[in-house]
């Protein structure tokens, strides 16, 4: 009978051997004692290697890990990897912020604009003596009920016709806030002295 | 809930997920330092290696390819810092570190009242003559074997890890196991009595 090669059997020994080589030395080692000797020597040497211990991390080196990290990105990126969570969320607040801030401008500016050019549109119509077909269409809104004390839509209607403006310009500054009212209900804000428009 | 593999986490860590960074250093961080600890001794120079490796892992995150396992990547970095920390500092390491081999404060030696003085003297003599057995070794030896045998580190992957073929680590391991029987045989025949 002819012994295996030390370098099979140490293979074997320490799980380096695939199938069927391992079969292979599995069945020669039940019948030769000296290679069966080797085998067994190596068995116990990985189980003397098994008693050098290695100790693991001290406290705080979680710590110090992160630490270089945020040094090493304080360095070349000026901001914190740790902290990119946090500023992710902060950053999408700010962003909604805007976007309110935003709708507040356009609709104050919008407000304004659409307050101006109706002045100048009043104006130029005292100054002739007409309305708009525009102004009229937006007067003669069925759904449209102003002031507590006059009468709703076909009153204001009649007055404006009329072409009296020096009592009715309230009426018509109502009634254009009224659009404004109906958008942005909560941030509309009505002259003091005048009525809510109510829908 | 089901664990995350290293490579979903270190995909999430190349988006900038920190969290994901987190875990990982949670899960490596004792077998970092370990490996360390055996192949360079001090405890330390294996911690600043260990989070050198970790550094390496964040700065390079953004170019990290799934194409080995994560493990052979980090295996890989930590081996290259070990055995060019063992050229560079190897007087150093010889004349500063203690012959000790535990390393830790001599108070621990007398915390655990079980076994006697003499016993963990003894335990701690074993424990020199392994861990000089294995520093005897040369370089690629030794990396294999701790690899092998205190990482738990697959023969193949090894391979990866030292850019060497498989049968190339397979010697690499033959010759140093049998080296480690030859030096290491009086304590194997003291273990037979």
């Amino acid at each position: 009978m002819k012994c295996l090669e030390t370098e099979k059997l140490i293979s074997y020994a320490y799980h380096l051997t695939d199938e069927p080589e391992a079969s292979q030395v599995r069945a020669h080692l039940g019948i030769c004692p000296r290679c069966r000797g080797i085998v067994e020597q190596h068995g116990r040497l990985g189980a003397l290697l098994d008693e050098w211990k290695a100790p693991g991390p001290t406290p705080g080196f979680d710590a110090r890990v992160r630490q270089a990290v945020e040094a090493r990105q304080a360095r070349h990126e000026g901001r914190s990897f740790w902290a990119w969570d946090w500023a992710r969320g902060l950053a999408l607040a700010s962003l909604g912020v805007l976007i309110f801030a935003g709708v507040v401008w356009f609709s104050r500016s919008h407000s304004s604009v659409s307050n101006s050019s109706s002045l100048a549109t009043r104006k130029s119509s005292q100054a002739s003596g007409t309305q708009t077909p525009a102004q009229v269409a937006k007067l003669q809104s069925p759904t449209v009920t102003a002031r507590p004390s006059g009468k709703p839509g076909q009153a204001a209607l009649g007055t404006i016709t009329a072409g009296t403006f020096s009592n009715e310009d309230q009426d018509a500054q109502a009634l254009e806030d009224y659009d404004l009212a109906a958008n942005f209900d909560l941030l509309s804000e009505l002259p003091k002295g005048e009525s809510r428009v109510v829908n | 809930m089901a664990i995350e593999t290293d490579l979903d986490l270190m995909l999430r860590v190349r988006d900038g997920d920190a969290a994901s960074f987190e875990v990982l250093l949670r899960r490596y961080r004792l077998p970092m330092v370990s490996y360390f600890r055996r192949m360079v001794r001090d405890q330390g120079l294996a911690e600043d290696l260990a989070q050198e490796v970790f550094l390496r892992v964040y700065k390079s995150r953004e170019r990290y390819q799934p194409e080995a396992r994560f493990t052979t990547w980090l295996y890989r970095i930590a081996t290259n810092l070990a055995l060019n920390a063992i050229r560079d500092r190897k007087d150093e390491i010889s004349a500063t570190a203690r012959d000790d081999s535990d390393g830790g404060p001599i108070l621990e030696r007398f915390v655990d009242p079980r076994p006697t003085v003499e016993q963990r003297l003894m335990q701690g003599d074993r424990e020199r003559l392994i861990r000089q057995a294995i520093e005897g070794l040369p370089e690629n030896q030794r990396a294999a074997v701790i690899l092998h045998k205190y990482q738990e580190v697959d023969y193949r992957q090894i391979a990866g890890i030292l850019s060497v073929s498989e049968s190339a680590v397979k010697s690499l391991l033959f010759r140093a196991y049998e080296t480690l029987r030859a030096r290491l045989e009086p304590l194997l025949r003291e273990g037979q009595l």
